[in-house]
Protein backbone atom coordinates (compact mmCIF):
# COMPACT_ATOMS: atom_id res chain seq x y z
CA UNK A 1 0.00 0.00 0.00
CA UNK A 2 1.68 3.39 -1.09
CA UNK A 3 1.31 6.88 0.69
CA UNK A 4 -1.65 8.01 -1.23
CA UNK A 5 -3.61 4.49 -0.40
CA UNK A 6 -2.79 5.23 3.24
CA UNK A 7 -4.05 8.83 3.03
CA UNK A 8 -7.41 8.01 1.08
CA UNK A 9 -7.76 5.17 3.73
CA UNK A 10 -7.69 7.69 6.76
CA UNK A 11 -9.77 10.19 4.39
CA UNK A 12 -11.77 6.97 4.43
CA UNK A 13 -12.08 6.28 8.02
CA UNK A 14 -12.46 9.48 8.96
CA UNK A 15 -15.65 9.69 6.87
CA UNK A 16 -16.63 6.38 8.45
CA UNK A 17 -16.76 7.72 11.34
CA UNK A 18 -19.02 10.32 10.80
CA UNK A 19 -21.53 8.44 8.96
CA UNK A 20 -21.88 6.13 12.20
CA UNK A 21 -22.67 9.28 14.29
CA UNK A 22 -25.35 10.60 12.08
CA UNK A 23 -23.40 12.90 9.39
CA UNK A 24 -25.13 13.19 6.12
CA UNK A 25 -22.37 14.99 4.55
CA UNK A 26 -20.10 12.67 5.40
CA UNK A 27 -22.44 9.86 3.26
CA UNK A 28 -22.68 12.67 0.34
CA UNK A 29 -18.35 12.95 0.15
CA UNK A 30 -18.16 9.02 0.14
CA UNK A 31 -21.20 8.67 -2.20
CA UNK A 32 -19.56 10.94 -4.63
CA UNK A 33 -15.92 9.39 -3.80
CA UNK A 34 -16.89 5.97 -4.84
CA UNK A 35 -19.77 6.52 -7.63
CA UNK A 36 -17.26 6.48 -10.26
CA UNK A 37 -15.56 3.04 -9.68
CA UNK A 38 -18.17 1.32 -8.43
CA UNK A 39 -20.02 2.34 -11.61
CA UNK A 40 -17.44 0.60 -13.43
CA UNK A 41 -17.08 -2.29 -11.40
CA UNK A 42 -20.50 -3.14 -11.78
CA UNK A 43 -21.10 -2.57 -14.83
CA UNK A 44 -18.97 -5.53 -15.67
CA UNK A 45 -22.03 -7.07 -13.78
CA UNK A 46 -24.83 -5.87 -15.53
CA UNK A 47 -25.62 -3.39 -18.78
CA UNK A 48 -28.54 -1.92 -17.06
CA UNK A 49 -28.44 1.37 -15.48
CA UNK A 50 -31.11 1.65 -13.32
CA UNK A 51 -29.84 -1.47 -12.01
CA UNK A 52 -26.21 -0.19 -11.36
CA UNK A 53 -27.63 2.48 -9.45
CA UNK A 54 -29.97 0.35 -7.30
CA UNK A 55 -26.69 -1.26 -6.21
CA UNK A 56 -24.69 1.72 -5.81
CA UNK A 57 -27.49 2.88 -3.38
CA UNK A 58 -27.83 -0.77 -1.62
CA UNK A 59 -24.49 -0.65 -1.09
CA UNK A 60 -24.17 2.69 0.94
CA UNK A 61 -27.27 1.69 2.69
CA UNK A 62 -25.85 -0.65 4.45
CA UNK A 63 -22.76 1.35 4.22
CA UNK A 64 -24.59 3.60 6.44
CA UNK A 65 -26.59 1.00 8.52
CA UNK A 66 -23.16 -0.69 9.27
CA UNK A 67 -20.46 2.55 9.45
CA UNK A 68 -20.50 1.93 13.65
CA UNK A 69 -19.16 -1.75 13.44
CA UNK A 70 -16.36 -1.37 10.74
CA UNK A 71 -13.19 -2.43 12.92
CA UNK A 72 -10.77 -1.62 10.86
CA UNK A 73 -10.10 -5.31 9.83
CA UNK A 74 -9.37 -4.19 6.21
CA UNK A 75 -9.27 -0.85 4.33
CA UNK A 76 -12.65 1.05 4.22
CA UNK A 77 -12.56 0.75 -0.17
CA UNK A 78 -12.24 -2.81 0.73
CA UNK A 79 -14.80 -3.10 3.04
CA UNK A 80 -17.19 -1.12 0.64
CA UNK A 81 -16.08 -3.21 -2.98
CA UNK A 82 -17.03 -6.18 -0.40
CA UNK A 83 -20.51 -4.88 0.05
CA UNK A 84 -21.48 -3.76 -3.72
CA UNK A 85 -20.08 -7.47 -4.78
CA UNK A 86 -22.11 -9.24 -2.94
CA UNK A 87 -25.61 -6.70 -3.41
CA UNK A 88 -24.57 -6.99 -7.40
CA UNK A 89 -24.67 -10.56 -7.12
CA UNK A 90 -28.02 -10.34 -5.50
CA UNK A 91 -28.86 -7.63 -7.71
CA UNK A 92 -28.08 -10.16 -10.81
CA UNK A 93 -29.96 -12.91 -8.97
CA UNK A 94 -33.21 -10.53 -9.28
CA UNK A 95 -33.02 -9.00 -12.56
CA UNK A 96 -30.59 -11.08 -14.56
CA UNK A 97 -27.75 -10.18 -16.15
CA UNK A 98 -29.26 -9.30 -20.11
CA UNK A 99 -27.70 -6.40 -21.29
CA UNK A 100 -30.16 -3.56 -21.56
CA UNK A 101 -30.79 -2.43 -25.24
CA UNK A 102 -28.98 0.37 -25.83
CA UNK A 103 -32.08 2.02 -27.83
CA UNK A 104 -33.70 2.42 -24.49
CA UNK A 105 -31.09 4.85 -23.00
CA UNK A 106 -31.84 8.59 -22.82
CA UNK A 107 -29.60 10.06 -25.61
CA UNK A 108 -28.92 12.72 -23.13
CA UNK A 109 -27.85 10.54 -20.94
CA UNK A 110 -24.82 8.17 -23.48
CA UNK A 111 -21.54 10.23 -23.12
CA UNK A 112 -21.32 13.43 -25.18
CA UNK A 113 -17.72 12.86 -25.23
CA UNK A 114 -16.02 9.10 -26.74
CA UNK A 115 -12.94 9.45 -28.62
CA UNK A 116 -12.21 7.15 -31.36
CA UNK A 117 -9.85 4.86 -29.52
CA UNK A 118 -11.65 5.07 -26.22
CA UNK A 119 -14.39 3.72 -28.47
CA UNK A 120 -12.10 0.89 -29.99
CA UNK A 121 -10.72 0.06 -26.85
CA UNK A 122 -14.37 -0.19 -25.19
CA UNK A 123 -15.61 -2.68 -27.63
CA UNK A 124 -12.24 -4.83 -27.82
CA UNK A 125 -12.58 -5.03 -24.15
CA UNK A 126 -16.07 -5.97 -24.50
CA UNK A 127 -15.79 -8.52 -27.00
CA UNK A 128 -13.15 -10.32 -24.53
CA UNK A 129 -14.91 -9.86 -21.38
CA UNK A 130 -17.59 -11.29 -23.08
CA UNK A 131 -15.74 -14.36 -22.94
CA UNK A 132 -15.16 -14.38 -19.15
CA UNK A 133 -17.40 -15.81 -16.34
CA UNK A 134 -18.49 -13.39 -13.80
CA UNK A 135 -16.36 -14.29 -11.11
CA UNK A 136 -13.52 -13.78 -13.60
CA UNK A 137 -14.55 -10.82 -14.82
CA UNK A 138 -14.86 -9.67 -11.47
CA UNK A 139 -11.33 -10.55 -10.31
CA UNK A 140 -9.95 -8.91 -13.44
CA UNK A 141 -11.56 -5.61 -12.95
CA UNK A 142 -10.79 -5.44 -9.02
CA UNK A 143 -7.09 -6.34 -9.81
CA UNK A 144 -6.07 -4.04 -13.17
CA UNK A 145 -8.90 -1.53 -13.10
CA UNK A 146 -9.46 -1.03 -9.23
CA UNK A 147 -5.84 -2.09 -8.08
CA UNK A 148 -6.53 -4.28 -5.42
CA UNK A 149 -4.14 -6.54 -4.39
CA UNK A 150 -5.24 -10.50 -4.20
CA UNK A 151 -5.37 -10.83 -0.37
CA UNK A 152 -7.99 -7.89 -0.83
CA UNK A 153 -9.72 -9.15 -4.07
CA UNK A 154 -10.19 -12.49 -1.65
CA UNK A 155 -11.59 -10.48 1.38
CA UNK A 156 -14.12 -8.87 -0.87
CA UNK A 157 -15.07 -11.89 -2.19
CA UNK A 158 -15.02 -13.83 0.49
CA UNK A 159 -12.91 -16.72 -0.64
CA UNK A 160 -9.45 -17.73 -0.51
CA UNK A 161 -6.62 -16.44 -1.93
CA UNK A 162 -5.70 -19.05 -3.92
CA UNK A 163 -9.28 -19.24 -5.47
CA UNK A 164 -8.65 -15.36 -6.81
CA UNK A 165 -5.26 -16.64 -8.44
CA UNK A 166 -7.15 -18.90 -10.03
CA UNK A 167 -9.53 -16.52 -11.65
CA UNK A 168 -7.19 -14.42 -12.20
CA UNK A 169 -4.99 -16.83 -14.06
CA UNK A 170 -7.45 -18.42 -16.19
CA UNK A 171 -9.15 -14.95 -17.22
CA UNK A 172 -5.70 -13.64 -18.54
CA UNK A 173 -5.08 -16.56 -20.77
CA UNK A 174 -8.64 -16.87 -21.80
CA UNK A 175 -8.19 -13.24 -22.82
CA UNK A 176 -4.72 -13.91 -23.96
CA UNK A 177 -5.87 -16.26 -26.45
CA UNK A 178 -9.06 -14.70 -27.63
CA UNK A 179 -8.00 -10.63 -27.75
CA UNK A 180 -5.56 -10.88 -30.60
CA UNK A 181 -8.17 -12.32 -32.80
CA UNK A 182 -10.32 -9.72 -32.10
CA UNK A 183 -7.77 -7.62 -33.29
CA UNK A 184 -7.30 -9.22 -36.40
CA UNK A 185 -4.52 -11.17 -35.04
CA UNK A 186 -3.73 -14.66 -35.52
CA UNK A 187 -3.97 -16.70 -32.06
CA UNK A 188 -0.53 -17.20 -30.38
CA UNK A 189 -2.03 -19.84 -28.05
CA UNK A 190 -2.96 -22.80 -29.28
CA UNK A 191 -4.26 -25.66 -27.10
CA UNK A 192 -3.38 -26.72 -24.05
CA UNK A 193 -3.24 -23.21 -22.84
CA UNK A 194 -1.97 -22.62 -19.12
CA UNK B 1 -1.55 -26.91 -18.56
CA UNK B 2 1.51 -25.47 -20.61
CA UNK B 3 2.14 -22.92 -23.10
CA UNK B 4 3.12 -23.86 -26.35
CA UNK B 5 5.45 -21.24 -27.48
CA UNK B 6 7.60 -20.15 -23.95
CA UNK B 7 7.47 -23.02 -21.68
CA UNK B 8 10.63 -22.35 -19.84
CA UNK B 9 10.57 -21.04 -16.40
CA UNK B 10 11.05 -17.57 -16.79
CA UNK B 11 8.63 -17.35 -18.52
CA UNK B 12 6.18 -18.39 -16.72
CA UNK B 13 7.70 -16.48 -13.87
CA UNK B 14 7.70 -13.24 -15.89
CA UNK B 15 3.77 -14.55 -16.57
CA UNK B 16 2.99 -14.32 -12.80
CA UNK B 17 4.88 -11.35 -11.90
CA UNK B 18 3.25 -9.16 -14.61
CA UNK B 19 0.20 -8.06 -12.59
CA UNK B 20 2.27 -6.71 -9.88
CA UNK B 21 4.29 -4.94 -11.98
CA UNK B 22 1.15 -3.35 -13.78
CA UNK B 23 -0.45 -2.54 -10.77
CA UNK B 24 3.13 -0.78 -9.54
CA UNK B 25 3.16 -2.54 -6.59
CA UNK B 26 6.00 -4.61 -7.30
CA UNK B 27 9.68 -4.21 -5.91
CA UNK B 28 12.24 -2.58 -7.63
CA UNK B 29 14.05 -5.87 -8.32
CA UNK B 30 10.74 -7.64 -9.27
CA UNK B 31 10.30 -4.83 -11.86
CA UNK B 32 13.89 -4.96 -13.56
CA UNK B 33 13.95 -8.30 -14.00
CA UNK B 34 10.73 -8.47 -16.08
CA UNK B 35 11.81 -5.60 -18.13
CA UNK B 36 14.97 -7.54 -18.81
CA UNK B 37 13.29 -10.20 -19.65
CA UNK B 38 10.42 -8.62 -21.61
CA UNK B 39 13.78 -7.57 -23.48
CA UNK B 40 15.18 -10.74 -24.69
CA UNK B 41 11.57 -12.47 -24.48
CA UNK B 42 9.12 -11.54 -27.68
CA UNK B 43 6.28 -13.70 -26.68
CA UNK B 44 6.39 -12.30 -23.06
CA UNK B 45 6.77 -8.70 -24.65
CA UNK B 46 4.10 -8.95 -26.74
CA UNK B 47 1.87 -10.48 -23.40
CA UNK B 48 2.75 -7.64 -21.29
CA UNK B 49 1.98 -5.30 -24.40
CA UNK B 50 -1.70 -6.72 -24.36
CA UNK B 51 -1.98 -6.76 -20.02
CA UNK B 52 -1.14 -2.98 -20.46
CA UNK B 53 -4.02 -2.22 -23.29
CA UNK B 54 -5.71 -4.21 -20.78
CA UNK B 55 -5.46 -2.66 -17.68
CA UNK B 56 -5.66 0.70 -19.81
CA UNK B 57 -9.15 -0.10 -21.31
CA UNK B 58 -10.12 -1.38 -17.89
CA UNK B 59 -8.72 1.98 -16.35
CA UNK B 60 -11.67 4.17 -18.61
CA UNK B 61 -14.79 5.15 -17.30
CA UNK B 62 -17.66 3.79 -17.38
CA UNK B 63 -19.76 3.87 -20.65
CA UNK B 64 -22.83 3.19 -18.75
CA UNK B 65 -24.00 6.78 -17.20
CA UNK B 66 -25.42 6.76 -14.01
CA UNK B 67 -26.12 10.34 -12.07
CA UNK B 68 -24.35 10.62 -9.02
CA UNK B 69 -26.74 13.33 -7.89
CA UNK B 70 -29.57 11.70 -8.56
CA UNK B 71 -28.43 8.01 -7.01
CA UNK B 72 -27.51 9.99 -4.08
CA UNK B 73 -30.37 12.47 -3.75
CA UNK B 74 -33.06 9.05 -4.13
CA UNK B 75 -30.90 7.14 -1.05
CA UNK B 76 -31.28 10.32 1.53
CA UNK B 77 -34.81 10.41 0.52
CA UNK B 78 -34.64 6.13 1.47
CA UNK B 79 -32.79 7.08 4.13
CA UNK B 80 -36.19 9.17 5.81
CA UNK B 81 -38.69 7.09 4.66
CA UNK B 82 -40.05 4.81 6.95
CA UNK B 83 -39.45 0.87 6.57
CA UNK B 84 -42.81 -0.72 6.51
CA UNK B 85 -41.38 -3.96 6.43
CA UNK B 86 -40.79 -4.98 10.03
CA UNK B 87 -44.43 -3.99 10.70
CA UNK B 88 -45.25 -6.54 7.64
CA UNK B 89 -42.95 -9.12 9.22
CA UNK B 90 -44.47 -8.39 12.48
CA UNK B 91 -48.35 -9.21 11.87
CA UNK B 92 -46.98 -11.97 9.96
CA UNK B 93 -45.03 -13.18 12.30
CA UNK B 94 -48.12 -13.21 15.36
CA UNK B 95 -50.58 -14.83 13.14
CA UNK B 96 -47.80 -17.45 12.54
CA UNK B 97 -47.04 -17.72 16.19
CA UNK B 98 -50.62 -17.82 17.24
CA UNK B 99 -51.20 -20.73 14.66
CA UNK B 100 -48.35 -22.57 16.08
CA UNK B 101 -49.83 -21.96 19.75
CA UNK B 102 -53.20 -23.45 18.88
CA UNK B 103 -51.48 -26.54 17.14
CA UNK B 104 -49.12 -27.04 20.27
CA UNK B 105 -52.28 -26.90 22.39
CA UNK B 106 -54.43 -28.90 20.15
CA UNK B 107 -51.45 -31.64 20.46
CA UNK B 108 -51.33 -31.53 24.37
CA UNK B 109 -55.25 -32.27 24.55
CA UNK B 110 -54.93 -35.21 22.05
CA UNK B 111 -52.09 -36.24 23.71
CA UNK B 112 -53.84 -36.12 27.19
CA UNK B 113 -56.77 -37.31 25.84
CA UNK B 114 -54.47 -40.64 24.72
CA UNK B 115 -52.70 -40.49 27.70
CA UNK B 116 -56.20 -41.13 30.03
CA UNK B 117 -57.01 -43.78 27.81
CA UNK B 118 -54.19 -45.77 27.67
CA UNK B 119 -53.86 -45.45 31.85
CA UNK B 120 -57.92 -46.47 32.21
CA UNK B 121 -57.64 -49.59 29.63
CA UNK B 122 -54.04 -50.13 31.69
CA UNK B 123 -55.54 -50.42 34.93
CA UNK B 124 -58.02 -53.28 33.50
CA UNK B 125 -55.61 -55.96 31.70
CA UNK B 126 -56.93 -58.43 29.27
CA UNK B 127 -54.59 -60.81 30.32
CA UNK B 128 -53.16 -62.05 33.70
CA UNK B 129 -49.59 -62.85 34.57
CA UNK B 130 -48.85 -66.06 36.12
CA UNK B 131 -47.11 -63.81 39.47
CA UNK B 132 -50.50 -62.74 39.92
CA UNK B 133 -53.49 -63.87 42.39
CA UNK B 134 -56.02 -65.49 40.56
CA UNK B 135 -59.41 -64.09 41.18
CA UNK B 136 -61.28 -65.27 44.40
CA UNK B 137 -63.44 -68.20 44.01
CA UNK B 138 -67.03 -67.92 45.69
CA UNK B 139 -66.78 -70.78 48.56
CA UNK B 140 -68.81 -73.47 47.67
CA UNK B 141 -68.12 -73.03 43.57
CA UNK B 142 -68.37 -76.38 41.59
CA UNK B 143 -66.96 -77.27 37.81
CA UNK B 144 -69.49 -78.49 36.47
CA UNK B 145 -69.69 -80.46 32.88
CA UNK B 146 -73.18 -81.07 31.02
CA UNK B 147 -73.27 -83.80 28.63
CA UNK B 148 -74.18 -82.42 24.98
CA UNK B 149 -77.51 -84.46 24.81
CA UNK B 150 -78.54 -82.38 27.86
CA UNK B 151 -81.43 -80.16 27.22
CA UNK B 152 -81.91 -76.65 28.44
CA UNK B 153 -84.89 -76.98 30.23
CA UNK B 154 -83.23 -80.32 32.50
CA UNK B 155 -80.16 -78.07 33.04
CA UNK B 156 -82.16 -75.14 34.33
CA UNK B 157 -84.50 -77.81 36.22
CA UNK B 158 -81.10 -79.34 38.10
CA UNK B 159 -79.79 -75.94 39.17
CA UNK B 160 -82.90 -74.58 40.40
CA UNK B 161 -83.56 -78.04 42.43
CA UNK B 162 -80.41 -77.61 43.89
CA UNK B 163 -80.08 -73.87 44.00
CA UNK B 164 -77.63 -73.36 42.17
CA UNK B 165 -76.69 -70.91 39.83
CA UNK B 166 -73.92 -70.30 37.01
CA UNK B 167 -71.25 -67.53 37.64
CA UNK B 168 -68.87 -68.69 34.86
CA UNK B 169 -67.98 -70.83 31.67
CA UNK B 170 -68.47 -72.64 29.82
CA UNK B 171 -64.97 -72.42 29.22
CA UNK B 172 -62.80 -74.39 26.67
CA UNK B 173 -63.69 -78.04 27.83
CA UNK B 174 -67.43 -76.86 28.24
CA UNK B 175 -67.36 -76.93 32.07
CA UNK B 176 -69.38 -74.30 34.25
CA UNK B 177 -68.94 -72.63 37.21
CA UNK B 178 -71.56 -72.75 39.92
CA UNK B 179 -72.24 -71.29 43.23
CA UNK B 180 -74.90 -72.25 46.07
CA UNK B 181 -78.05 -69.23 45.53
CA UNK B 182 -79.36 -68.02 48.65
CA UNK B 183 -77.96 -69.91 51.79
CA UNK B 184 -74.35 -72.22 50.99
CA UNK B 185 -75.58 -75.91 50.93
CA UNK B 186 -73.50 -78.45 52.43
CA UNK B 187 -70.80 -79.01 49.66
CA UNK B 188 -70.87 -83.00 49.41
CA UNK B 189 -74.42 -83.68 49.24
CA UNK B 190 -75.23 -80.88 46.14
CA UNK B 191 -71.49 -82.44 44.35
CA UNK B 192 -72.99 -86.42 45.10
CA UNK B 193 -76.33 -85.23 43.79
CA UNK B 194 -74.73 -83.39 40.33
CA UNK B 195 -72.38 -86.74 39.75
CA UNK B 196 -75.57 -88.28 40.31
CA UNK B 197 -77.54 -86.90 37.91
CA UNK B 198 -78.20 -87.91 34.46
CA UNK B 199 -76.62 -86.19 31.77
CA UNK B 200 -74.09 -84.34 33.89
CA UNK B 201 -70.53 -85.93 32.84
CA UNK B 202 -68.10 -84.44 35.39
CA UNK B 203 -68.48 -82.44 38.72
CA UNK B 204 -66.11 -81.13 40.71
CA UNK B 205 -65.41 -78.94 43.85
CA UNK B 206 -62.99 -75.51 42.62
CA UNK B 207 -60.24 -75.61 44.23
CA UNK B 208 -59.09 -72.24 45.88
CA UNK B 209 -55.14 -72.92 45.18
CA UNK B 210 -53.88 -74.54 42.93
Amino acid sequence: MNEADLQADATDRMLLERMAAGDRAALGVMYRGYHGRLCRFLSRLTRRPDVIEEVINDCFWIAWQKAGTFHGDSRVSTWIMGIAYRCGLKALRQHGDEPVDEDTVPQERLPSHDPGDDRELRDWLGKGLEKLSVDQRVVIELVYGVGHSLDDVAVIMQCPVGTVKARLFHARVKLRNVLPALAGEPARLKEGAP
Amino acid sequence: MTFTMDTNRDCARAWEAMPSVLQESASSEQNAWLMDHLAHCQSCSEDYAQQERLRLALSLPADIPVDPAVGLKRLLARLDAPVPKPVVQRVRNGWLTRALAAAVLLQALAIGALGARYWSESNNPAYRTLSQASAPVPAGALHVVPDATMTLADWNALLHSLNLQVVGGPNDVGAYTVVPSGAPATGAPTLQKLRATRGIRLAEPVASVP
